[in-house]
């Protein structure tokens, strides 16, 4: 008896388990950076539109409730309306459902559709089903993530943010703001959730390469500490001595608690005019260090500080001036560019791999329209 | 604990005695290391790492005291890392998505804690099931709970600057340009209170009985399910208050976060002296534990050193702490 109500609890326990897994959607990583766009000549289109007929598309997100996935289905429903197309956009509730999305992906198929979008939770697992697609000669079109290591000429093109290019423009906003405190020895620091995550290193990478990149162009001399996959993989000449150094600081697990002690020994040190934290979580670490330390600001001898994605708190941090600003990526753009990036594959166009860009965000423009829908709590 | 063993001149003092041997190498301990972050790190010599190293210990602490009392039965509860992330994402989702009142947020924390402390309880003690499985299995859940409900979002309680933030003023207070760790009041009560509970009074000496001896409490006619059951009903109590006190100092929980917390709160209490094997164990010594567990957490980064190696000192110190428990039961046996 006593061994059932185990098992049963255990299974229990194993299905709560399955469950915790909805992680949410801190960040879209883009595995196919943008510079170096794949062009694949679209196959032929099927048969061409009949003009009383409306062309239909199916999109398999990697999940459906997250506000930024609410924000590209937004972005696909004004560009089907305008482009006059038919689009159903699904979605798993988790991104760590991926047998809903693989039979999601078998129901579109099945439906017949002039073209699908693809946000792939795992290539893998729908490797047959892109195959079959090619040989129906269904064009794909992956967004976000994309499809990664997808089978040769299957996807036609991925339509995600470039996180290198993220996080340059993070750099040069930041730079702007500091590049008349740089004097004697001088210390920027970056919060960094991990060194593993194409997207997060890549936010970090770009970063890091472009302030010192601006800095070498003005005269001083640059260098990376800290993290040593970060020290390797960054394109900083690494230089003795160097006045601005570019601390990178990624916790051992990613708690609040570690990254926030990152956060505070950073904006401790001697000379730190700036920080930045290349996700959601980071950024909250640094206004976490912030609450107690009060460093933070514009404003004469304050730290720099900027952020990366959305949430309550980075949100209000913004608005505080606690950050200067903060990078989104911009989902309705996204849903937008893959409509008509479906669309022009359908149409027989050429397509290619498309950054779907980011966004600027601070306390003035936060309100804008443009920005505002990109943004989520 | 330390009156009957026979001693060195250190051991037999009668300050040392009255305090107990352990707490007093734990206090020593704390003020070498606040001594030496502060030589080697001009900023840990000011007045915000005390505020930083309060939001550490609050949260931990509320954790220590609880599991303190499952530990002194002879149990654990490995539920209270993820409960914490699961209690606050529930509560801070009726708050922030639902527009419930702050107040009732609070309640619900709260009493989740509460009702997934007394469904372990009913586990180990009527169900019969070893602590640790029975913990295990109400760490998964609650790590799935949480996510459920949220819908897999993550979930940041109101900031202090907005109007209904006033959760955190309650862990820090501002006056003028001054923040207060008014936390550390709230800490302290609960430590009294709790402390007093289980030397003092009939239910704590039977929770303190049951790890030294449960076969013989039991035959002395003492309840004992019952009395287990209490031990983790305080437990899921506290991890609800360390629910609120994360939630304050932090600024957004992650579904399916918090594992790994107990391991920190389990490892407070042992370096306070709480034996693993149960039957001893002093809420002063779990919150003085706590606090060498947050300096080091805050004061390893401070003075540079990378990530991997702090985990590797904290562990070192963990490895000590239980030597020491080893060295203790020796002598008295």
């Amino acid at each position: 008896m006593k061994k059932k109500v185990l098992a049963a609890l255990l299974s229990a326990a194993m299905v709560a388990t399955l469950l915790a897994g909805c992680g949410k959607k801190e960040e879209a990583p883009a595995e196919a950076p943008a510079e170096t766009p794949a062009e694949t000549p679209a196959d032929e289109p099927a048969d061409a539109p009949a003009a009383d007929e409306k062309m239909s598309f199916e999109i398999v997100s990697k999940g459906l409730q997250h506000q930024y996935w609410q924000a590209v289905k937004k972005g696909v429903e004004q560009k089907a309306a305008e482009l006059g197309v038919e689009v159903n956009f699904v979605g798993p509730a988790s991104e760590s459902d991926i047998k809903d999305q693989v039979a999601m992906f078998d129901n579109a198929l099945n439906s017949n559709p002039k073209a699908i979008g693809l946000a792939a939770l795992d290539t893998s697992s729908v490797t047959e089903q892109l195959q079959t697609a090619k040989d129906s000669g269904i064009p794909v079109i992956g967004f976000d993530s994309g499809v990664p290591n997808a089978p040769e000429g299957s996807v036609l093109a991925n339509c995600s943010t470039n996180n290198y290019a993220a996080g340059e423009m993070a750099a040069e906003k930041v730079y702007e703001a500091i590049k008349d405190r740089i004097s004697g020895n001088v210390r920027i620091g970056v919060v960094a959730q991990d060194a593993t995550s194409e997207s997060v290193v890549n936010r970090g990478l770009g970063f890091i390469d472009k302030i010192a990149e601006l800095a070498v162009a003005d005269g001083h001399t640059a260098t990376v500490v800290g993290n040593d996959k970060y020290i390797t993989d960054s394109k900083c000449e690494k230089t003795e001595g160097a006045n601005v150094v570019i601390d990178v600081r990624v916790p051992s697990s990613v708690t609040s608690e570690l990254s926030a002690a990152d956060a505070t020994a950073l904006m401790n040190e001697a000379g730190t005019i700036a920080i930045y934290g290349s996700n959601e979580h980071s950024a909250n670490a640094i206004i976490t260090a912030n609450e107690n330390l009060n460093k933070c600001g514009t404003g004469e001898g304050q730290i720099i500080a900027a952020g990366f994605d959305s949430g309550a708190a980075q949100i209000q941090a913004v608005k505080d001036g606690v950050l200067l600003g903060a990078i989104t990526q911009a989902p309705v753009a996204m849903g937008e560019i893959l409509v008509q990036t479906m669309y022009d594959a359908v149409m027989g166009n050429t397509v290619s791999d498309t950054d779907t860009g980011c966004q600027w965000y601070t306390a003035e423009n936060i309100e804008d329209p443009e920005i505002a829908q990109n943004l989520y709590e | 604990m330390t009156d009957k063993k026979q001693g060195n001149a250190f051991t037999n003092n009668p300050l040392v005695k009255a305090i107990g041997v352990q707490k007093v190498v734990v206090v020593l301990v704390l003020i070498a290391l606040l001594i030496f972050f502060g030589l080697k790190s001009p900023s840990f010599r000011q007045y915000s790492t005390i505020l930083s190293i309060m939001d550490y210990t609050y949260y931990l602490a509320f954790l220590g005291i609880g599991v303190t009392f499952c530990l002194i039965t002879g149990g654990v509860d490995l539920s209270i890392g993820t409960g914490m992330f699961c209690y606050a994402l529930i509560g801070g989702y009726l708050i922030t998505q639902k527009g419930a009142p702050v107040i009732v947020g609070i309640l619900v924390t709260l009493l989740c804690g509460l009702v997934m402390g007394t469904v372990n309880g009913l586990i180990v003690s009527k169900g019969g099931h070893a602590p640790f499985l029975a913990t295990l299995c109400t760490m998964m859940i609650v790590r799935g709970m949480g996510a459920i409900i949220t819908g897999g979002a993550s979930i940041t309680w109101p900031a202090a600057s907005a109007p209904n933030g006033w959760t955190r003023t309650l862990f820090k207070l501002t006056v003028g340009d001054t923040k207060l760790p008014l936390g550390f009041l709230w800490v302290l009560i609960l430590a009294l209170f709790m402390g007093t509970f289980l030397n003092k009074t009939r239910p704590g000496r039977y929770i303190i009985a049951i790890g030294s001896n449960k076969e013989a409490t039991r035959l002395s006619g003492i309840n004992v399910a019952k009395y287990q059951t209490l031990a983790y009903i305080i437990s899921g109590f506290c991890t609800g208050l360390a629910a609120l006190a994360y939630s304050s100092a932090f600024q957004s929980m992650v579904p399916g976060g918090g594992g790994g917390t107990e391991l920190n709160a389990i490892g407070g209490a042992i370096i306070g002296g709480t034996s693993m094997s149960g039957g001893s164990g002093t809420i002063s010594g779990t919150i003085l534990g706590v606090f060498i567990m947050s300096v080091l957490q805050l004061g390893l980064p401070l003075i540079g050193l990378q990530a991997n190696y702090q985990q590797i000192i904290i562990g070192l110190v963990l490895i000590l702490a239980v030597y020491i428990d080893v060295l203790k039961n020796k002598k008295l046996s």
